[in-house]
């Protein structure tokens, strides 16, 4: 809005209005004006009537109640409009966000406060006008003024409202030194304990081994898993094996990264409207990936993900750019549109780095400075110059993956070398029609005109080949009769012999005359068309407008088999092509022999692609010669399909060595925007960490790189307090469905506190004294009396503690989307393990009118775990994106489990749920049918499916989806159905049931 | 012999107290309810996970149950509608002095006269164009605000700002607030309805019925008179199966909430199914428009062989009415499809008048027949009729081009229903259009207003996402006074 209000104003003054009360400069101005001379009078009689006395105004008396009323509404403990809040002394006198300090200590008498409520608009006037606010009467104004003049005395202790001091918020503390005799239970028992509680009795083993499967792996434990766990749990070492075999699976990575990537919102596209392709953008989920499975350390994982590309770590960089963006061409195409693109484009990083490492709400200091943390406005710039140089772009990345990819490009780039060699020398004979500019042609020399026969390809501005049967000669003359437009330019004109070398060389002896010349000295000249060097810079150029002649005479007669021209060699410029010639080669009677023209090229339009890169509708006209039987024939073919198969696979190795990883530049010049505003730069602003945290000592000057490895050490040393607390609480909340803090991305003054703080920190140095390792603090907990206790619910526990904050049972929850998904697959028997590279579809359309289309059949890939679904932002899975699967827009933090009628639908109907309970029904034949081939019970259908025993198969289906046995009430129900309808049916319902989609 | 898992390990007696401890402590812990009792809200009834869509009170008395809302996708020109320019016909072909010379999608041309003759209508004698002749004939009913700007120029943003108030992707659409605060009227439809376009999706696709961070019981259900709800019915799978994998399902879900006494979300997941049940049954009847009588189908255009796109439009039109109708909270029904240079939808860059003689012709008499239906049928007292585009376009053609260019900077949008005063103008903006000068508003205010309308204050409808506390209007908004009854 603002923007283009600044292009009309010399328009629209007279008309428009512009500078109302969003410009408070002009505001300000205007009532610096008018209003001291007023003040002067009515002051002066208060200062000399009054002062001698008890002071006259008593700001608990007579001020703080104007403010109560008429005020805290807006600017008081819960609105403060502006960033300003009168119920706070320090915050009051401070002033709000654009209108500096409340009291001049060099002019009492000014005040942007006494400014508001004295504006003679009534629209402008503080307080606004409404039923439940009044202007200030005469007197209360009279009464503030006077206070103002005597220096606005505000004494200490009176305020009804205390602000804490953010410094000694609780997160901004170091750790508390870890007590070494301490774990887990011993918090949260203790926490128990006071509140006159215990931990629930552990839950039975295979429940555990259930909750920890799909909790460490979102799939359930695999049949051979339960079944040795269910003959060894009473041994000691049962329960760890289990966790160390899980955490060593890359089944672990999968499901824990899917955690990490709702919190950076990653996806594959680009979001906003277009919400195009990001096709490089899955390395970095790889990335993440594989860097759980290897358990990096997390504080190596932040330095990776911030600069990776100076760690060896190039594709982790990715993190930067997760978010929304705008393309070049969706951004409008006036500056200002551009600059807010921009603007947005750095902020989304800030954002991430701020919220998923530090847990803090930075982005909300982009407008004033933040509301409740220590963060001001200049904090968040200074924030966004240490990301400023980070474009949203794919980069060649130098992963071995990569180097690999390119070092393949190379080799085929020198095949395709000799490739073009080869074709060249197969070039189709020219044809040159000698009657082309006679007329009155007979009928009968049309028909045998060669119009069947295929035409030589198309001239290109970068280089023609004429190949001609081996003629002896002493000159050749190249003539142009047209170009596509201006003088010819001839940038190289070559003469090969029968061993290929160019005998029209000045080098050779070979003189060349022309019709005429335009000289650009040292870069049009005659003597630069047989010079051996190409280029538009090295060319000859004719004095006439599509017209110009070339003369070579060799020293000797030579043998001439193959001529080669073209206007840029370098493939930069297009035009004074000559588009009409004939090329002439003297004979031994003096007379010229037409050998060569344009009538035979192929004359569709001029196709700037360079040669080789044939479309479909001159591949044909390449070929050598009319004869298919021929050898050049053949030999040209195949290779042709050679070139076109290996420039396929440049293009694949070219495009395989980026990745969606940024791209990196000379910062950006940051400056304070007003109100965030684009349009409203300040001053300019330096790398630096929020001030509250104290100083980094980076050089201005420093370089990108640097100043990125710079945010990521500081935010990953173990000094800082935050983040190490921050990764805990998420690990936490993975393994019980909600964090000691649960607001896990705002850690700041207005999060919530952690239920355990002792705990929490505890958690944090156990994991900083453990290298960072996440796998150790998993191990941890998953092994704790707390985690092994039952989900059962008790009345005293919903009485004391119905939210289970204080963990006196395990906390039921639902299963996560990609969850559900994976694990009907696992029990089904159709999951395909295979992990990594470009996700698998889940639309059939991309966009455009009917929008994503969703595929609703899956085979092979997309039977892959959903991690490796190709991520639509904004755009949920058709079946399991209802059930709360995030975006992808913005950061999701904490997932919300909502239960919906179109989730029902979905899993009950979907064509996936129904294929796949197919697919489990098949499963259990098949088993069965294995089963019985060794205990020699039941026969094999005609459907191919075992005629098994029923009350078995609703057995096994239990076992596989429920890792239990059915009671018998279980199989009463299941057996009619089954033997009338078959196990489908009841697998369909399995898949639907609580107790299948909930951690136990 | 694997390990038996005891089944009987459970509560025997589960007491009802239990289920409302447990049911409260939920919602407490997932903060459903921007009124939570520890915060200074005031209290309204907490959402029951079982019943999402249980009806809640409003803050404050309502004016309107339901909304309407007619979306049309891709800049409805102000300048051939509603917001009449004479002046600008004087200034025909003339260059705007001081004006710009790039926009969004390149260099300016000349000022252009509005390509629509404009007539008084009605008692009011507002000037609205011909391009709309049916609802220039409701004039007098409307309330019209010509002074509305947008934050963005880029159709994405711009819809993600008028649908969620904020210009990223991922915030919650108006109908997910809505329906999030208010819950639903009925029970075997969902709360939130999203109609796209016959034509195809609207620019921005779901972000524009989305629930960004809400729970996802208050996102759009997207359905029209052709393009049935997904999953609505099994395929490949027989009655007789379908119905015992039902009984099944119910049998195990007894069960084991017979473990979990009180335990409100695996009710919650029970619930769901029986409003699946009911959803089966009653959308198949409200989306066959064909049972409509001929009268109907014909005020609407439904019967129109000769506009394909028009009577597809128009039972769409139709569907709506149902909706409302049968006590679905908040009806959104776009007019208007993906961008596609003008041709499917509003956007018109280069050949304005051509493409808005199609785009009006679906949407005029479709649009007029809805609100005039669902006023004879007394709906409209407690409905509200917004009818939205995401900003304006520019006063002058874009060079070489006969259309016009985005135009954020002053705009027509316009309510009608319930609460709204009749026969209003709002907002004025300067003599050639090219931004608003007086009562200017953001769309903050007018999503401000549809709240209010509603009986929600649009600062204390808000949820705690990422550490800010979320509102339809961030920190903005103001409700638009002059526009209510």
């Amino acid at each position: 809005m603002r923007r283009i209000a600044l292009y009309y104003r010399s328009f629209l003054d007279s008309a428009g209005r512009i500078g109302s009360a969003s410009n408070p400069h002009v505001l300000r101005g205007c009532a610096k004006i008018g209003i001291p001379v007023l003040l002067w009078v009515v002051l002066s009689v208060v200062s000399t009537a009054q002062l001698p006395s008890e002071p006259r105004i008593d700001f608990v008396r007579d001020i703080q109640p104007i403010f109560e009323v008429h005020c805290f509404a807006c600017h008081g403990p819960e609105k403060q409009k502006s960033g300003f809040r009168l119920d706070v002394k320090s915050r009051a006198l401070q002033g709000g966000d654009h209108y500096g300090p409340t009291v001049d200590p060099n002019d009492p008498n000014a005040s942007p406060l006494l400014d508001w409520v004295k504006n003679q608009n009534p629209q402008e006037r503080m307080p606004p006008p409404g039923p439940a606010n009044k202007p200030l009467s005469r007197s209360q104004i009279e009464t503030l003024e006077a206070w103002f003049a005597a220096g606005a005395p505000w004494p200490d202790g009176v305020d009804k409202t205390t602000l804490i001091d953010p410094k000694s918020h609780w997160s901004f503390q170091p750790l508390a030194s870890p007590n070494p005799l301490a774990s887990i239970d011993t918090w949260i028992e203790s926490k128990l304990l006071a509140q006159g509680m215990s931990l629930s009795p552990p839950a039975l083993p295979m429940q555990w081994l259930r909750r920890v499967s799909l909790d460490l792996h979102g799939l359930p434990p695999s049949p051979e898993l339960a079944a040795w766990f269910a003959h060894h749990h009473e041994e000691p070492e049962a329960y760890s094996r289990v966790v160390e075999q899980m955490l060593a699976s890359p089944r672990y990575a999968e499901r824990w990264a899917q955690h990490w990537l709702d919190v950076v919102r990653y996806a594959d596209t680009h979001g906003f409207e277009v919400n195009t392709e990001r096709p490089h953008a899955w390395h970095y989920r790889d990335y993440v990936i594989r860097a759980l499975q290897n358990d990096t350390p997390f504080d190596q994982f932040i330095r990776e993900q911030i600069a990776g590309d100076q760690l060896g770590q190039d594709t982790a960089t990715g993190f930067l750019i997760t978010a929304s963006v705008l393309l070049p061409g969706q951004i409008g195409a006036d500056e200002p549109s551009k600059r807010l693109a921009r603007q947005d484009a750095i902020d989304e990083i800030v954002v991430n780095l701020s919220q998923s490492f530090l847990g803090l709400s930075i982005g909300c200091a982009r407008c004033h400075d933040h509301k409740f943390d220590p963060i001001s406005q200049e904090d968040y710039y200074a924030m966004q110059a240490f990301v400023a140089g980070v474009d949203y772009e794919d980069r060649l990345v130098d992963t071995p993956w990569a180097i690999e990819n390119k070092e393949r490009g190379e080799r085929i780039s020198d095949e395709l070398r000799a490739i073009d060699r080869e074709l060249l020398r197969l070039e189709p004979l020219a044809r040159p029609n000698p009657q082309r500019f006679q007329i009155g042609t007979d009928l009968q020399s049309l028909q045998d005109l060669p119009v069947v026969l295929p035409k030589r390809p198309r001239l290109q501005p970068t280089i023609n080949s004429e190949r001609i049967a081996p003629t002896e000669t002493r000159a050749v003359r190249f003539s142009i009769l047209q170009t596509n437009r201006l003088e010819p330019c001839i940038d190289e004109f070559e003469i090969f012999n029968p061993l290929g070398e160019n005998v029209a060389l000045s080098s050779r002896g070979t003189q060349v005359t022309s019709s005429g010349d335009s000289v650009a000295p040292d870069r049009h000249e005659l003597r630069l068309v047989n010079d051996g060097s190409y280029g538009n810079s090295r060319s000859w150029m004719s004095n006439q407008v599509g017209k110009g002649t070339l003369t070579f005479e060799f020293t000797d007669p030579v043998i001439v088999e193959r001529l080669v021209w073209g206007r840029d060699r370098l493939g930069e410029f297009q035009d004074r092509l000559a588009i009409q010639y004939t090329i002439q080669l003297l004979g031994p009677d003096g007379q010229w022999t037409l050998v060569a023209d344009d009538s035979d090229r192929n004359s569709d339009a001029l196709d700037p692609a360079p040669q080789g890169s044939d479309s479909a509708s001159n591949a044909a006209p390449n070929s050598p010669s009319t004869n298919p039987s021929s050898e050049d024939f053949a030999a040209f073919q195949t290779l042709q399909t050679r070139q076109k198969q290996l420039q396929n696979d440049r293009k694949t190795w070219q495009e395989n060595q980026k990745a969606f990883a940024g791209r990196f530049r000379t910062p950006d010049a940051i400056h304070l925007l007003l109100r965030g505003d684009p349009e409203q730069p300040q001053q300019k602003v330096e790398p630096r960490i929020p001030g509250f945290f104290g100083q980094l000592g980076i050089d201005p000057s420093e370089s990108e790189p640097k100043r990125r490895m710079a945010i990521a050490d500081w935010i990953a040393s173990p000094s800082n307090p935050l983040t190490p607390r921050v990764i805990a609480n998420r690990i936490w909340q993975g393994h019980f469905g909600i964090g000691l803090v649960d607001t896990p991305n705002d850690f700041g003054i207005h999060g919530q506190p952690p239920s355990h703080p002792e705990l929490l920190d505890w958690l944090a140095a156990e994991l900083i004294a453990n290298n960072w390792s996440l796998k150790s603090l998993h191990r941890a907990i998953v092994l704790s009396k707390t985690y092994r206790q039952s989900s059962q619910s008790n009345v005293k526990g919903l009485e004391i503690d119905a939210d289970c904050r204080l963990l006196w049972r395990y906390p039921l929850r639902r299963l996560e989307a990609e969850a559900i998904r994976d694990s009907i697959l696992a029990v089904s028997g159709q999951l395909n393990t295979a992990m990594f590279g470009r996700g698998y579809d889940l639309f059939a359309q991309r966009g455009g009118l009917s929008g994503f289309q969703p595929i609703e059949q899956f085979q092979g890939q997309g039977l892959r775990r959903m991690i490796y679904a190709h991520k639509v932002r904004r755009e949920r899975e058709a079946v399991f994106g209802a059930f709360d699967c995030p975006d992808a827009g913005q950061s999701t933090g904490l997932r919300r489990t909502s239960t919906t009628p179109i989730q029902a639908l979905n899993l009950l109907n979907s064509v996936f749920t129904i294929e796949q309970s197919k697919a489990f029904a098949e499963r259990l034949h098949r088993e069965a049918g294995s089963r019985d081939q060794t205990g020699s019970r039941g026969q094999t259908g005609s459907r191919g499916e075992s005629q098994a025993d029923p009350t078995q198969l609703i057995k096994a289906a239990y076992q596989h989806s429920l890792c239990r046995d059915p009671t018998p009430d279980e199989i009463a129900d299941a057996l009619p159905i089954v033997q009338e309808l078959g196990v489908e049916t009841l697998c369909r319902a399995l898949f639907n049931c609580n107790e299948f989609l909930f951690l136990p | 012999m694997h390990p038996f898992l005891d089944r009987r390990n459970f509560l025997g007696s589960a007491s009802n107290a239990l289920g409302s401890i447990a049911l409260t402590s939920l919602l407490s812990r997932d903060r459903l309810l921007a009124s939570g009792p520890s915060e200074r809200f005031d209290p309204t009834e907490p959402i029951d996970p079982a019943k999402p869509y249980a009806p809640r009170k409003p803050h404050f008395e309502a004016k309107a149950k339901n909304v309407l809302v007619v979306f049309c996708a891709g800049a409805v020109s102000q300048l051939e509608t509603w917001d009449y320019k004479p002046k600008l016909i004087e200034w025909d072909d003339r260059p705007l002095p001081g004006g710009p010379s790039v926009t969004f999608q390149g260099p300016a041309g000349n000022l252009a006269r509005p390509q629509y003759t404009f007539r008084p209508r009605g008692e009011s004698g507002k000037w609205v164009s011909d391009l709309i002749p049916h609802l220039a004939e409701l004039t007098d009913q409307i309330a019209f605000v010509h002074s509305l700007t947008s934050k963005s120029n880029t159709h994405g943003p711009a819809e993600n700002f008028l649908s969620t108030g904020f210009n990223l992707d991922g915030f919650p659409s108006l109908g997910a607030w809505v329906t999030y605060a208010l819950g639903s009227l009925c029970d075997n439809l969902p709360a939130y309805v999203a109609i796209p376009d016959p034509r195809g999706v609207p620019q921005n696709g779901s972000n524009n019925w989305g629930p960004g961070f809400l729970p996802a019981s208050f996102q759009g259900t997207t359905f029209s008179a052709n393009d049935p709800v997904r999953h609505l019915k099994s395929k490949g799978v027989s009655d007789a199966s379908d119905a015992a994998t039902r009984r099944l399902l119910d049998k195990m879900q007894q069960r084991h909430l017979q473990e979990y006494p009180g335990d409100a979300q695996l009710a919650a997941r029970i619930a769901s199914y029986e409003l699946a049940g009911r959803m089966q049954a009653s959308v198949p009847q409200i989306t066959d428009i064909d049972q409509e009588p001929a009268y109907v189908l014909k005020a609407y255009g439904a019967d129109d062989t000769t506009n394909k796109d028009k009577a597809a439009f128009a039972k769409n039109c139709i569907l709506a009415r149902r909706l409302i109708e049968s006590g679905v909270r908040f009806v959104q029904l776009f007019n208007g499809a993906y961008a596609s240079a003008g041709k499917l939808n509003w956007d018109g860059h280069n050949d304005l008048k051509n493409q808005y003689d199609v785009h009006a012709s679906i949407l005029d008499q479709p649009v007029a027949a809805l609100i005039k239906d669902l006023e004879s049928r007394g709906l409209l007292k407690d409905t509200l009729v917004v009818w939205c585009t995401e900003f304006g376009r520019m006063p002058f053609f874009q060079k070489g081009a006969k259309g016009r260019d985005h135009n954020p900077d002053g705009f027509t949008c316009w309510m009608t229903g319930a609460g709204v005063r009749q026969g209003v103008s709002h907002g004025l903006t300067d003599e050639l259009g090219v931004k608003a000068i007086e009562d200017i508003h953001p769309l903050y205010d007018f999503n401000a207003t549809i709240l209010h309308l509603l009986g929600l204050d649009h600062e204390r409808l808000s949820v705690e996402h990422n550490g800010i506390r979320r509102r339809l209007t961030n920190v903005e908004g103001n409700v638009i006074e002059s526009i209510l009854s």
